[in-house]
């Protein structure tokens, strides 16, 4: 008879121990299947917004400018950006390019002070990076030129202002020195990210070029591109392109700041967690299979004397924990899909939670299942179990005939 | 001729016995009082500029200035990048006007002491302390010698919480009681801004610094030239200036 035979009808004839060691497995896959599509979800949404809202995919800065960017010096600009907006766009993997001033400010009205993050663009540019049209809750975009503001839902609530108010910026000039500028609140935004709705105002970006002095120059370009698996290549041609453009700094976002490494780090952080999940689930496999392994004492020593050897056991055993594992990682992994996709549209409401919070994650949080991480999961889960078993089995195979047979 | 001589001796005395006698027996607070004496008018109009170094360049900011005793000064930017800005001090509120707001900024509590301009000068300093008598105690620590001048060592320690410096210490001319040096403290007792006298004019008896250099020490090799170009004491200046309504015309 075959040992796999063998192995199905012995899973059959115990089906408690069997249930119990599968349910095991069962659970760990199906939270790993969900925490997986969670991690996924929320790891892609901070990466876009990070790319949206403050890097791009790829940045052009003056090389100077992030040297000393914690004292916002606006003088270390981009002066030519329309000839280097020229010789981006030229390059095939670029989609789209937003030139913009951010700024620190102090926003005064009614004898209190704001503080705020006043970010100057070019709106129907920037509508690619922040979709604006589709964040607007109230009012409209402020027409370029103008003297219009469209500012977060939180600052405004904050500042109990509303679309046809006005208040007053105040900054730092290009020249070091103090300005200020009073604007009306053409709309009101609402985006995904609390820490983005608690502090942005966004501007025009000739007007903040008029309000800064800084002329026909920007602090930085954020550009998205086609194909973010050529990125570092297409950072290389650009590099290349502006060499006439001294003084530039070419930088995708995966080098910007602790952006990358933050993301790369809670993918460790959660494959870490899945791990854990295995070996507590495993551990529930090696204590039933050793349980069986004293169990079956009798009958490991009738088939040693029938004259099955000792690795034919110990496969026997394995192909046992196999076969369990493959059902129960089969029925997790179903179980675990069928949990998260509900939410795949709906999304996980962690607006509560974030609160205070300045991660460039999105308060709903919508899970992604990949067929690939589906299949890993299910692939891992088999794999660690079934030799989870082989430490048992193997102590079984080292039952003398004899001996196993004067047992109870 | 008789008569003139005995006066030339009593005042050649006077000046070089007893006069000297007097002022070793100067307190530190009598030394502060002839200071103050030379830096508080009844009126005031000049014009001038800062020359502000630091680690991105040199930049240069032109202004006039305006003011009536010690509680209201107006400060009025002239170079264009600036042009048409404006600092109120009323007592003790600070207003700004820019021309393209549309409302008159009052500055209060840690924003009183921001830079203006990028300068190392902050608002408190640009629009002048109140009066040192009634917000130091001043102690006489020695005699020391600054550029050439001898000049005595004043310590300062506030004697309420609300002044610019917890802390100062000053180095008065002998000769004119002008200022020629000053260090001022935060309250942890840390130097935050040295202030150099370069060149200082008699003017109406007075003697007026009119080129100094203010180093804020919290800032990395930056410090801010004070150039006087013109100055007038005891002039006639409008009291209108020194409103709201007069700040944004």
């Amino acid at each position: 008879m075959k040992l796999s035979t063998v192995a199905f009808r012995n899973i059959r004839r115990n089906k408690r121990r069997s249930i119990l060691s599968g349910s095991a497995i069962a659970i760990a896959v199906m939270s790993m299947v969900m925490l997986f599509a969670l991690e996924e979800g929320m790891m892609d949404d901070f990466m876009r917004n990070v790319k949206s809202f403050v890097t791009g995919s790829i940045r052009i800065r003056n090389a100077r400018y992030s040297q000393n960017e914690r004292l916002n010096p606006l003088h270390l600009r981009i002066k030519n950006y329309r000839q280097v907006m020229d010789i981006c766009s030229q390059n095939e993997n670029v989609a789209a390019i937003s030139p913009k001033i951010s700024f620190y400010t102090a926003i005064y009205r009614g004898g209190n002070n704001y503080r705020g993050i006043g970010i100057g663009v070019d709106f129907a540019r920037a509508e690619k990076f922040q979709h604006f049209s589709k964040s607007l809750k109230e009012g409209r975009i402020p027409k370029e030129g103008s003297r219009e503001i469209l500012i977060a839902e939180g600052l405004a609530g904050e500042m109990k202002v509303g679309v046809g108010d006005k208040i007053t910026l105040l900054s730092k000039s290009m020249y070091m020195g103090m300005t200020g500028m009073t604007f009306k609140v053409s709309g009101i935004v609402r985006f995904n990210v609390a820490s983005f709705n608690k502090n942005f105002i966004f501007i025009p970006l000739t007007t903040v070029q008029r309000f800064l002095k800084m002329g026909d120059s920007v602090t930085e370009m954020q550009l998205l591109v086609k194909d973010e698996g050529k990125l570092d290549e297409t950072v290389d041609e650009l590099k290349t392109a502006l060499k006439e453009t001294p003084g530039l700094e070419v930088k995708s976002w995966k080098n910007i700041g602790t952006w990358y490494f933050l993301k790369r780090y809670a993918d460790v952080a959660y494959q870490f967690i899945g791990l854990i999940f295995f070996i507590l689930a495993s551990t529930v496999i090696m204590n039933t299979t050793m349980m069986v392994v004293f169990e079956r004492r009798r009958e490991i020593g009738t088939i040693g004397a029938m004259g099955m050897t000792g690795s034919e056991i110990v496969l026997l055993f394995f192909l046992e924990a196999f076969f369990i594992s493959l059902i129960a990682s089969a029925a997790g992994a179903l179980v675990g899909v069928a949990l998260v996709l509900p939410f795949v549209k709906t999304g996980f409401d962690f607006s509560s939670m974030l609160q205070g919070i300045s991660w460039e994650i999105s308060e709903v949080i919508y899970p992604e299942l990949k067929p690939g991480t589906v299949i890993m999961v299910f692939f891992y889960a088999v794999a660690v179990s079934s030799f989870a078993s082989l430490i048992p089995s193997w102590r079984s195979s080292r039952v003398e005939p004899a001996e196993a047979l004067r047992s109870v | 001729m008789k008569k003139i001589l005995i006066l030339a001796t009593l005042l050649a005395f006077l000046s070089g016995g007893i006069l000297p006698l007097f002022s070793e027996a100067l307190s530190g607070r009598e030394i502060l009082r002839r200071m103050q004496r030379n830096e508080i008018y009844g009126s005031m109009r000049s014009e001038g500029s800062w020359i502000i170094r630091d680690r991105f360049g040199t930049r240069e900011k032109t202004f006039k200035v305006y003011s009536l005793g010690t509680e209201k000064t107006l400060i009025v930017f002239t170079n264009p990048e600036e042009e048409g800005q404006k600092i109120l001090r009323v007592g003790n509120e600070i207003y700004l006007y820019f021309p393209d707001a549309e409302e008159v900024i009052r500055i209060e509590g840690s924003a009183m002491r921001d830079s203006v301009l990028g300068s190392d000068f902050s608002y408190e300093d640009m629009t002048g302390q109140k009066d040192l008598l009634d917000s130091y105690d001043a102690i006489l620590e020695g005699e020391d010698t600054i550029e050439g001048k001898s000049c005595y060592k004043l310590r300062l320690k506030a004697k309420r919480p609300d002044v610019v410096y917890p802390m100062e210490e000053l180095w008065v001319d002998k000769k004119n009681y002008a200022l020629r040096r000053a260090y001022y403290y935060a309250l942890s007792g840390r130097k935050i801004k040295e202030l150099d006298i370069g060149e200082v004019r008699m003017i109406k008896g007075r003697a007026v610094p009119v080129h100094f250099v203010m180093r804020d020490l919290l800032k990395k090799n930056s410090q801010t030239e004070f150039i006087i170009s013109k100055i007038e004491i005891d002039v006639p200046v409008d009291e209108k200036l020194f409103s709201l309504e007069e700040l944004s015309w």
